[in-house]
């Protein structure tokens, strides 16, 4: 006990609480009284005064190391994340489930479809589902007001398609560029300067943006397959570029453009195709004494791209453009070293050069080189070569790849998705079997590339590791992509190959024999408009591989297959079935072969012939069956 | 029951039709990844879960049905979702989350000593249209009241201030807030509640000087009846020498006020009454 508290007690067991409370406001020391102490004042009903709700501060001369330990109780300061971060740290703990059906098929072996044709069928029957749905609540909204979800759900109500102010006004045009009808807004527009009315520079740099961006014309809503085809086929075709588009017509009635009106109206022009306009934009805006900004300069150098055919103008003129940007002191984002590496793919060794100057830069810069710029770097350094067929330095993608293990990677450029495509590529060209693995640790997503990586495992790997990553990528990403995998020839005759290759035990075989079929009925399906070839090769595996796993009867119509497609069974093919069958005793098979091998006129023949005659006791119908092979095999010789 | 019959007919049409219905059970590796089959809280599916379980009354061969289209299996909760790996690595997930025990409260005596104050909140997840549900705003706050700073009379005010919120065996003021519509508001509404009442149990107002022995909580010897009572016996028995004061410090007047005490405080027990019988005897002198 603590001097301090010795005497609070000393006082109150005297009697005399008004000297106790004098004494303790004189203490230094606010510290917790042991409990024993406590329980004496208690029963003299002075209170319970000193059970205070307080931290312990404690004096340390007064301290005495026998009383409880006066530590400091240290709260840890309250830590604060958005909303979705718990559930973002829970959904990283699951990964993707190898034997489940897509995300969007019930998880039932009868629900779910089983071939690629029924998967299309599907997915357009839901797809075509949902579209009636939006339609009819987009047709009768008044129907679908009632809004049960607490907070409320915007995109679960009817879309607000039609405008609803009406009238000549700012609010109106401003109302439909957002809803952004093209057509209604630029109508709207006229309307307003004929009738006198003023638009102020904001709204009418928005309506610019949004005539740049559609192209002069109204937004299509797509489809999920038009969307999937679309995104494709607009990097082949551009929209044309028509004069007197409204654009520049609207441009011309502005008083006083500012550096955003001719930054949207130089990417519309890019952005459609008419480069050497977009430039000619530029002096213009340099003319009329404005600076220009990142967006600008980045459409120029784009322009540059598409309108000097020989890469030394390309080169002098997006310099040119660099240094103006400098002058003006607009600082470089990750679109412009895109654009600026865009401009030197087909330029040789000195654009090789150059790359990396220009990756130093990013780094310089702290801007993080997105996929597309890497699928460009590789793009220059291995173009030539895949031409070619020279030998390209592995080095870089070595590079590329290791830079890029373990970060993650959201897409910034429309050029991102062609990186994986590329890569696996490069790596199926010339046999890089562990980049190939890397490439496939990266990301888990990844359509084309898949069966590339599957060809090159089945070129290289022995049979288990191809075994296990077929069972890991067929059934689910595969089975769906199971047409434009069954393309690919090669890749089959690969698989069985490898099958028949080897001696497997009883279960692997049986597993090789579905296979088998499976393949086989790829190749005979007749609603498919592809057309297969069966090699040689390829039918000798699967007879093989169906006489491995005992199972004759699919080898007999395997072996059928020969005449079917006018190929011609080897010798050893033969022999080895005779000897399956005699083992097994199937006598009839045995003769039915023999008849095969004379019909194709396979000299050894006579041989097996013999071989069979020595192991069994033939019946009458056999032997003469077989001497008239005989009679004809000589007679044909 | 019918089900169960027809249910192997469906499965022969389907085969038929489909020629090999195989449920991914047979594709599963037994060492595979579970928390990537059932991530999240899902019915049972008997396609998915490589578990030969039978559920339901048994069918007239003796056996339950199997899990096959079985709606028992189905109809029930289950946590095929939340197995020990499943648990552990959302544990480690939800590690950065959290902020360190300070290391100075080991006990659960020295946490109500500290923080004596403790708060009860419920919150409610349901899937539902809705995410609000309104008994998330109840707020229960519980505090002891030998931690508060008061002295008899507070106390005794206190206590009948909170009327049935206080209870006596466990010493504890229970204050239940729910008459606002957030659990924030609840929360402050309580605390303000709380220093509502230590400072009016503090005050002395006028009228509480009026306090009459029939306003007492507890029965209180000094200036009873049977104070007097007594006086007057020792008074006749002993005569009037002595002065009050000196009877009433007798041992035997003592123990007869402690007997007497506890009767009325406590209730009438055997032992209570024994002993208050001691003490006539010993009044008496007999």
């Amino acid at each position: 006990m603590t001097k301090v508290s010795r005497t609070i007690v000393e006082v109150l067991h005297a009697g005399r609480a008004d000297l106790f409370v004098i004494s303790w406001s004189k203490s230094e020391v606010i510290e917790p009284i042991p409990s024993h102490t406590a329980h004496s004042i208690k029963e003299l009903e002075v209170g319970d005064i000193f059970h205070t709700q307080s931290f312990v501060l404690s004096s340390s001369s007064l301290q005495q190391p026998a009383v409880s330990s006066q530590e400091e109780i240290v709260i840890p300061r309250k830590k604060t994340w958005n909303k979705v971060a718990v559930l973002q740290a829970l959904a990283g703990t699951v990964k993707r489930d190898v034997t489940a059906y897509d995300y969007r098929f019930q998880d039932d072996p009868i629900l779910s479809p089983s071939g690629s044709l029924d998967v299309k069928i599907l997915t357009l029957a839901e797809e075509s589902g949902r579209n009636v749905a939006k339609y009819f609540i987009s047709t009768y909204p008044k129907y679908f007001q009632t809004d049960y979800a607490e907070p409320h759900i915007p995109c679960f109500m009817p879309e607000v398609t039609e405008p609803q102010i009406e009238g000549v006004s700012e609010a109106a045009l401003k109302e439909r560029i957002q809803l952004r009808r093209v057509t209604d807004a630029v109508d709207l527009y006229d309307q307003l300067l004929q009738g006198g009315n003023t638009v102020s520079l904001n709204v009418t740099n928005d309506l610019l943006d949004l005539i740049c961006l559609y192209g002069d014309r109204d937004p299509v809503k797509e489809s999920f397959l038009q969307q999937t085809l679309s995104h494709i086929s607009q990097y082949l075709t551009s929209l044309p570029h028509s004069e007197n588009n409204n654009a520049e017509r609207i441009f011309g009635l502005l008083s006083e453009p500012n550096t955003r009106s001719y930054s949207a109206l130089i990417q519309g022009m890019v952005k459609h195709g008419a480069f050497s306009k977009a430039i000619e934009t530029y002096t213009d805006l340099r003319r009329n004494g404005l600076i220009g900004d990142v967006a600008i300069f980045n459409a120029l150098i784009r322009a540059v791209w598409g309108s000097y055919p020989t890469f030394n103008e390309r080169v002098e003129k997006s310099m040119n453009f660099l240094v103006e940007m400098e002058s003006q002191k607009i600082k470089p984002n990750l679109n412009t070293f895109n654009a600026v590496l865009k401009c030197l793919l087909n330029s040789g060794k000195f654009g090789r050069a150059s790359a990396f100057s220009v990756f130093s830069e990013m780094k310089a810069l702290n801007i993080e080189p997105s996929l597309g710029s890497y699928n460009f770097l590789i793009y220059m350094f291995y173009n030539a070569a895949l031409k070619d067929h020279e030998e390209a330095n592995i080095a870089i993608l070595d590079n590329v790849m290791n830079e890029i293990l373990g970060k993650s990677f959201t897409p910034q450029h429309p050029e991102d998705g062609f990186f994986f495509t590329s890569a696996m590529t490069i790596c199926l060209k010339f046999n890089y079997l562990e980049l190939a693995y890397k490439v496939h640790e990266l990301l888990n997503v990844g359509e084309n590339w898949r069966a590339k990586f599957f060809e090159l495992i089945a070129q290289n790997e022995n049979i288990e590791t191809v075994l296990k990553w077929y069972r890991d990528l067929i059934p689910s990403v595969l089975s769906i992509k199971k047409m434009n995998f069954a393309k690919d020839q090669n890749v089959l005759n690969e698989i069985l190959a490898l099958m028949a290759r080897e001696k497997h035990s009883v279960e692997v075989q049986e597993s090789f024999a579905e296979c088998a079929l499976d393949i086989m009925k790829i190749f005979d399906d007749p609603n498919k408009n592809i057309t297969l070839q069966w090699t040689v090769s390829s039918i000798i595996c699967l007879v093989r591989i169906f006489l491995a796993a005992q199972r004759r009867a699919e080898a007999w119509n395997a072996v059928g297959m020969f005449q079917r497609n006018n190929r011609v069974p080897t010798v050893e093919l033969l022999t080895e079935f005779l000897e399956c069958s005699m083992k097994a005793g199937d006598v009839d098979q045995a003769v039915e072969l023999l008849k095969l091998s004379a019909g194709f006129c396979i000299p050894d023949t006579p041989k097996l012939i013999q071989k069979l005659q020595e192991k069994f006791e033939l019946s009458e119908t056999h032997r003469s069956i077989l001497a008239d092979l005989e009679v004809e095999f000589n007679f044909v010789q | 029951m019918a089900a169960s019959i027809y249910l192997p007919m469906l499965e022969y049409f389907m085969y038929y039709l489909y020629q090999a219905v195989v449920p991914r059970t047979v594709k599963m590796a037994e060492d595979q990844d579970w928390t990537a089959v059932y991530p999240t809280a899902a019915s049972f599916k008997p396609s998915a879960v490589p578990l030969p379980i039978r559920m339901g009354y048994p069918l007239k061969g003796g056996v339950s049905p199997d899990k096959q289209g079985n709606l028992e299996l189905i109809k029930i909760p289950n946590f095929l979702h939340l197995t020990p790996a499943a648990i552990k690595k959302h544990c480690e997930a939800l590690k950065p989350f959290l902020t360190e025990w300070p290391s100075a409260l080991d006990s659960d005596e020295k946490c109500t000593e500290h923080f004596p104050i403790q708060v009860q909140t419920k919150d409610f997840v349901s899937s539902g249209a809705s995410l609000r549900n309104p008994n998330a705003r109840i707020v229960t706050m519980k505090v002891p009241l030998s931690s508060l700073n008061l002295d008899d009379h507070a106390r005794k005010k206190i206590i009948k201030l909170a009327k049935e919120r206080y209870c006596e065996e466990t010493d504890t003021l229970t204050l239940v807030t729910d008459s606002c519509p957030l659990k924030q508001q609840n929360y402050d509404h309580a605390m303000y509640l709380l220093t509502v009442l230590y400072h009016e149990s503090w005050k002395m107002e006028a009228w509480e000087e009026d306090k009459a022995r029939e306003d007492m909580e507890e029965y209180e010897w000094q200036d009873s009846p049977s104070q007097r009572n007594v006086v007057e016996l020792l008074e006749r028995t002993k005569g009037t020498e002595e002065r009050k004061k000196d009877l009433l410090s007798q041992p035997e007047v003592q123990e007869y006020k402690d007997a007497i005490v506890i009767m009325k405080n406590h209730g009438e027990t055997e032992e209570n009454l024994l002993r208050y019988k001691e003490a006539v005897k010993k009044l008496y002198n007999i």
